[in-house]
């Protein structure tokens, strides 16, 4: 077995007086760090008022600096020793310095928040005792924390920016409703020119008709029908091509539609595979998103070793049926990590 | 608070051009809405990215330690953040073995010091004596 080098926090553990105090510490730090619009002398100061009666005996400036990297191997750590060295009495009085920490004249966090859960289940606190801590504090009840993932929140966090879309939407209708009544007026327009033309073909039509009615008075009543009947007919087809052009335009616009749908069905069809799965694989070997080859290979090593159903061979069935479904899950997402990396 | 990504079907640091092609795919509707408030917006996506990223640190940090049924631990955040509990290695006890192990090591140095001394000064003298014998004997030839 070879041995890593020692982590800046477990040097730090290592010659700390006092191991619970030196986890505390890093665990109130990370509080710390989630909290917003603070100095980091402020945090300092903060932490060294919160933890004047701990005995760990170094400085602050190394265990703010890990609780900034939110190194999760140190937090891991402190929180294992927080778990196994304190009390009922001590946890609590973790929870009450964390409380303090996390709101002291401010809002809490969303991060702290969660954080504060983190912690209340690590120590073993009650959902209703961390209220009425958090009432006692505070003064103020501790609600479920607002979700950022919904529109809603922004809509209450965020109103300029909804302020100025609502702005934009408007601007762009106005915009086009001006721009479609200056259309429709140009239509009107040539349609007024186009129906004095149209006035002024018959008048001299009708002038001309009156000249030949001049020569021909007897002919005046039929040449006058033929031509109403000639005008009619005219009229008509006009008509029946501009319906026969609406109805090809709409058959065009419905073809388009159609394919559309097609294509976007197809691309449903034919989505890649959620890279989820790949997170989820390196979940299984306990490794996090971003791991390299050598890695997965390492520790796909240190988990089959664990879980391989061989070590369970003197213990029951059902321990040995355990491991080897442990396993298999392993197997299966270390073969499925080979073949994408 | 949801993980839109996983809902999605995202990477966390998927761009813009594959989140809005994952929203137009996406059927359900309050969820699209949700994705393009959330995601499509830079300043909300930055605060969201902050939010999901410590999420994502607790629940990696509650199924190391067990905690993933905690009492604290429940609705749309331990539905998308839980990962599966059963690779809980122990920093505690990984950091005993070592230190035991460099302790070890270190007891075992102290132990076979004396030995290893005398067995290093005789070699080096004997180096040094038998380097000197050899030139000697050259300048002998020599002369």
């Amino acid at each position: 077995m070879s041995i890593a080098r020692f982590s800046p926090f477990e040097l730090l553990l290592l010659k700390s007086r006092s191991q619970v105090d030196t986890a505390t510490l890093l665990l109130l730090g990370w509080v710390l760090v989630h909290r917003q619009h603070v100095s980091e002398g402020q945090r300092r100061r903060r932490l060294a008022q919160v933890t004047a009666q701990f005995r760990h005996g170094h400085e602050l400036g190394p265990v703010m600096s890990i609780a900034h990297s939110q190194d999760l191997h140190a937090i891991q750590l402190a929180a294992e020793v927080v778990r196994k060295e304190c009390s009922k009495e001590r946890s609590l009085s973790v929870m009450h310095q964390a409380i303090t920490v996390a709101t002291d004249d401010g809002a809490i966090s969303l991060a702290n928040h969660y954080i504060l859960r983190f912690l209340a289940d690590l120590l073993n606190v009650a959902p209703s005792t961390l209220a009425t801590l958090f009432q006692e504090l505070t003064g103020k009840p501790l609600r479920p924390p607002e979700d950022p993932s919904r529109e809603a929140y922004w809509q209450a966090h965020d109103p300029e920016h909804y302020a100025q879309k609502a702005k934009e939407a408007a601007e762009d209708a106005e915009r086009e409703k001006a721009a479609r009544a200056q259309a429709e007026q140009q239509q009107r327009a040539k349609a007024d020119k186009h129906q004095e033309k149209k006035q002024k073909q018959q008048e001299k039509q009708q002038q001309k008709e009156e000249a030949r009615q001049a020569k021909a008075r007897a002919e005046q009543a039929r040449a006058e029908k033929t031509h109403e009947e000639h005008a009619r007919a005219e009229r008509a087809r006009a008509e029946y091509a501009r319906q026969e052009q609406a109805r090809r335009e709409r058959q065009r616009q419905e073809q388009a539609r159609q394919e559309e749908a097609k294509h976007h069905h197809y691309r449903r069809a034919s989505s890649p595979p959620p890279p989820d799965r790949t997170t989820r694989a390196l979940a299984v070997l306990g490794l996090t998103p971003g791991a390299s080859k050598t890695d997965v290979r390492r520790a796909y090593r240190r988990m089959a070793q664990l879980h391989h159903p061989d070590r369970f061979y003197s213990e029951s069935e059902h321990q040995v049926a355990l491991a080897s479904a442990r396993f298999q899950r392993i197997k299966n997402a270390y073969d499925y990590l080979m073949q994408t990396y | 608070m949801r993980d839109l990504y996983q809902r999605l079907a995202l990477a966390p640091d998927a761009n813009d051009h594959q989140i809005s092609r994952a929203v137009a795919r996406c059927a359900n509707s309050a969820l699209r809405q949700d994705a393009t408030a959330v995601l499509a917006v830079a300043p909300h996506r930055e605060t969201y990215d902050t939010l999901h990223h410590t999420l994502s640190d607790i629940g990696r940090l509650r199924a190391r330690l067990g905690l993933t049924h905690g009492a604290h631990w429940q609705g749309d955040v331990a539905n998308d953040f839980s990962l599966p509990p059963d690779n809980a290695i122990s920093r505690h006890d990984e950091l005993v073995d070592r230190v035991s192990h460099a302790v070890s090591l270190y007891n075992r140095w102290r132990r076979l010091r004396g030995p290893w001394l005398l067995i290093t000064v005789f070699t080096v003298g004997a180096g040094i004596g038998l380097a000197l014998g050899f030139a000697l004997s050259l300048g002998f030839g020599v002369g």
